[in-house]
């Protein structure tokens, strides 16, 4: 038997015809996507650098606090002088890294697509606005959420673990969970949506994070001022404008902690609310608007 | 069967009015979509993919309203004119990100991916970030990315723009290869005409936001068809010899030409050169470029032929 001489086929151009998906598998494809330069998946070492440096700030004192608590453990003496934080109290610390991963990462999910002029594509593509802003949105809320709630969920862990009995521990303090993911997303909805509305008015990611920073802490400067000049409802009313303060008041008034202010947890809940419903209104509005230039 | 159908379409940015009561449809194949710097190119091709909306008139796209819903964009590819392309992303990977987003499975994304990238050439470049890349070659993933989930009509906003005469001729040759061999129809928006003369079946000409003229290319350069006739000698005989049958020829040298020449004028001037006994050297029609068309109409509103076309 013999064989003929080698051929090459050209296929030529195959059009496609399997299905199309969804308008939900398209924002997945958007949240994928944010999620993934969100943590610098799939980009150089030093696009992950800033993202594991700061979400490891957030998370790796909490978990030598426990080490350090699981080593003393067997020394009951030890063990009695040395205190882990409360959940709540974690988010004071906590607070500054997820700040700083808000103002800096947060820019690389809009300032490279309207810098390269990568609107213009997803303009012309079967979604809206909205879809992708909102996919980028809860990309980047998932990440810092994940890395707001994750020391709580390790100290929960160890509670639970160093109980003398885990089952009835957990019977008593199931309540922390939600409170816990409640917490979570109080610090990171409020950041995640500031920080890319500073981004949607920003080519660069150094302006928008300077931006992000700017609002906090000329917020943070009034509320501090406030407090100390003030009285009254006068200070209760300027206090607010510290985003960061009200944040961290909210989240103890989640985990019913004391908080240190006259003003009632519910009403700096209730303020934050208002301010990320605002902001994201005008997320909304302003990418819209770049989407269609 | 229209893809694309404006009707009385009219755009206005405060008192400038970008569209004013435009009318045309546009088939299937290779058509120019061509005008000067605001002609309203730009203005036509946002409000046929749905970014903005008209002030009177309407936009269809597929036998659709562009407004209602993104979802006929799953067929609609867009090339822009300015830089589009992340500079530390491959090639590969954006194009598949994009197909995903265009409605493609990841697996199929990816494949079609790869493909489209070896359509345009650019298969062994594919893995290489898109910042590393000459003008030509981020030209051809922009036709690539307008491609990638196989729509039935792309627009391509100056797909020739910053080309060197080498690399605008291969791209047109690449989007004549799309319209011909790939079966997707393309909207090219141009300022250029020798673009719309080597690309295009069919041409949409804009001016100050109205139609000029629309129709295909072949008939517009025929219809003001002209033919050449040189001659070794005899050419004053000749051209009383035209004369006689009717033929106003224009001399000039030893070079005749006859304006506006139909198909039954061929057999008179055949008579004319064998009865002149002029000793014929060439006879050739000339087509005109586009360029001479609209330049020899400079008052041409062209309303009524763009609604006759």
């Amino acid at each position: 038997m013999t064989t003929g001489p080698a051929e090459i086929f050209d296929l030529g151009y195959r059009g496609y015809e399997g299905e199309r998906t969804s308008r939900w598998r398209r924002r997945l494809a958007i949240w994928r996507d944010g999620v993934r330069i969100s943590l610098g998946l799939g980009r150089s070492a030093g696009a992950k650098f800033a993202s594991w440096l700061l979400i490891g700030l957030a998370l790796v004192p909490m978990v030598v606090l426990v080490v350090f608590a699981a080593f003393l453990s067997p020394a009951e003496e030890a063990a009695e002088d040395f205190e882990l934080p409360s959940y709540a109290d974690y988010y004071e610390w906590a607070h500054v890294p997820l700040i700083l991963f808000a103002a800096v990462v947060a820019p690389l999910l809009l300032c490279p697509d309207r810098r390269d002029g990568v609107l213009a594509l997803y303009a012309a593509r079967p979604i809206t606005p909205t879809d992708y802003v909102g996919s980028r949105w809860s990309a980047f809320l998932t990440v810092s959420a994940t890395a707001a709630w994750l020391p709580v969920a390790v100290l929960f862990t160890w509670n639970a673990l160093d109980a003398r009995s885990t089952g009835s521990w957990l019977a008593d303090n199931w309540d922390v969970i939600p409170r816990s993911l409640a917490a979570a997303a109080a610090v990171a909805i409020p950041l995640t949506t500031l920080s890319l509305l500073a981004a949607s008015f920003a080519k660069r990611r150094a302006y928008a994070a300077v931006a992000t920073l700017a609002v906090l802490l000329v917020g943070s400067a009034v509320g501090g001022i406030a407090e100390e000049d003030f009285e009254g409802s006068v200070a209760d009313i300027l206090s607010l404008a510290s985003l960061s303060q009200v944040s961290v008041d909210t989240v103890k008034w989640i985990f019913s902690d004391e908080i240190e202010r006259p003003r009632a947890g519910w009403v700096s809940g209730l303020w934050l609310t208002g301010v990320t419903i605002v902001l994201a209104a005008w997320l909304l509005q302003r990418t819209r608007q770049l989407v269609r230039e | 069967m229209a893809l694309l159908r404006a009707r009385d379409l009219t755009k206005t940015y405060g008192s400038v009015r970008a569209l004013d009561g435009v009318s045309f449809e546009i088939g299937e194949g290779i058509t120019g979509l061509l005008g000067s710097n605001g002609a309203g190119k730009t203005t036509s091709l946002k409000l046929f993919l749905g970014l903005i909306s008209p002030d009177g008139g309407s936009a269809e796209v597929l036998g659709q309203d562009p407004r209602r819903s993104p979802e006929f964009r799953t067929r609609i590819g867009y090339g822009p004119e300015h830089d589009c392309l992340p500079a530390g992303v491959s090639a590969a990977e954006f194009l598949a990100y994009m197909s995903e987003v265009s409605g493609l499975p990841r697996t199929a994304a990816r494949l079609r991916a790869s493909d489209m990238l070896r359509h345009v050439g650019l298969f062994e470049e594919r893995y290489r970030p898109m910042g590393t890349y000459s003008t030509g070659m981020k030209q051809r993933v922009k036709l690539a990315q307008a491609l990638v989930h196989d729509p039935l009509l792309a627009f391509l906003d100056e797909p020739t723009a910053g080309l060197d005469p080498i690399g605008r001729r291969e791209m047109l040759e690449l989007i004549r290869r799309v319209g011909r061999d790939f079966g997707i129809s393309i909207v090219i928006s141009t300022h250029l005409m020798g673009d719309v003369e080597r690309a295009c079946d069919s041409v949409v000409v804009l001016d100050a936001g109205r139609l000029l003229r629309t129709g295909a290319v072949s008939g517009l350069t025929e219809e003001t068809e002209t033919l050449e006739i040189e001659v070794v000698e005899g050419a004053g005989a000749l051209l009383d010899a035209l004369a006689a049958k009717g033929l106003a020829a224009h001399l000039d040298g030893s070079r005749l030409t006859l304006e506006h020449v139909t198909g039954s004028d061929y057999d008179l001037i055949r008579d004319a050169i064998v009865s002149s006994e002029a000793l014929l050297y060439r006879l050739a029609p000339t087509r005109l470029a586009l360029a001479d068309v609209f330049s020899a109409r400079p008052a041409d509103t062209g309303a009524d032929e763009g609604e006759a076309a």
